[in-house]
């Protein structure tokens, strides 16, 4: 249905109708500029690749085909964009080994996480999280797009796509569970 | 890893809002593809040739109807060229004239239809580049 939905605008822009794309920058503009974001690490180079993301999508929207879900293809649009930045002003990528994956994060118990509190104990272990590895994860979770689409939006390889979530999902854990020891500790 | 615990990361990741960027966001990208499909369609309707050229060909136009006029007249160019400047070497003119008797005049048409677009052309750029001096 959502992809129907995107099928119908793309139509009506690729008809001439321009007004129909701000639809599309609604729907998106929150993922795409989380990404931006968690790559750049900065709001307003993200809300300026975020833009270039949205017209480079427009300039090549004739070449959309539909074959694949329109989001996939627009996050591969911004994903690359912000990745090809970072490289130009060569900003240092965090290092996937810097974050401690321990055995007992198997265990984890979210219920242990007060509700109130669940949305931003969440958002604060992802923002600890890679970009690449948040990426994955948001895309995985947040977007529910397949293994598949993100190896196409990531340019990894599904067997590696699967072992990178794999990691970020246990990572995610870690440090989810370092934070609940720490509010734990706080109450006490 | 508990399938649950990871259903439930799920509904939990879901429920979270994401950063967002400034409210006019949407406002910007959409004025930013207006002003850029203003510029395309500003590009894709300027004329290749402007007025300056129509002038410039209407001119040599009429330069060439003029040669016609002048030759059908029963003037001829040559003995023109001699009475303008007698001092002209005449040998120099007896060249001229060979070299262009033997490549002929098809060739020497194209050519000098060639040159004169060129050079037309290049006055026409030069004219649209300096359009507040011709203006």
């Amino acid at each position: 249905m959502e992809q129907k939905d995107d099928i119908y605008y793309i139509e009506k822009v690729k008809e001439g109708q321009t007004n129909y794309f701000s639809y599309i920058v609604e729907k998106y503009q929150d993922i795409v500029f989380s990404i931006a974001l968690k790559v750049l690490r900065n709001r307003e180079d993200a809300e300026e690749m975020a833009q270039e993301s949205f017209i480079k999508a427009y300039k090549s929207l004739h070449t959309f085909k539909g074959n694949a879900k329109f989001s996939t293809w627009l996050y591969r649009i911004t994903y690359n964009s912000c990745i090809s930045e970072v490289r130009k002003k060569k900003i240092h990528f965090a290092s996937t080994d810097e974050i401690e994956i321990k055995d007992e994060t198997e265990e984890l118990n979210l219920d242990g996480i007060p509700e109130e509190n669940r949305a931003r104990v969440i958002k604060e272990a992802l923002s600890k999280l890679p970009e690449e590895e948040y990426t994955l994860v948001i895309l995985y979770y947040f977007e529910e797009q397949s293994i598949e689409e993100i190896s196409k939006v990531t340019k990894l390889s599904e067997s590696n796509t699967k072992v990178k979530l794999y990691r970020a999902r246990k990572k995610l854990y870690s440090i989810l569970n370092e934070m609940m020891k720490d509010e734990l500790y706080t109450i006490l | 890893m508990n399938e649950l615990e990871d259903i439930k990361l799920k509904a939990l990741l879901q429920q979270m809002k994401l950063d967002s960027p400034e409210p006019n966001f949407s406002v910007r990208v959409m004025n930013k593809i207006f002003e850029e499909n203003s510029v395309l369609e500003r590009i894709k309707s300027e004329k290749v040739l402007g007025r300056g050229f129509w002038i410039i060909l209407i001119l040599f136009v009429i330069l060439l109807a003029a040669i016609f006029i002048i030759y059908n007249s029963g003037a001829q160019p040559e003995s023109q060229l001699q009475t303008l400047l007698p001092e002209v070497n005449s040998g120099v003119t007896e060249g001229y004239k060979s070299i262009f008797n033997k490549m002929g005049t098809v060739p020497l048409s194209i050519a000098g239809i060639l040159i004169a677009s060129s050079v037309l052309l290049f006055i026409d750029r030069f004219i649209s580049s300096n359009t507040k001096i011709f203006a």
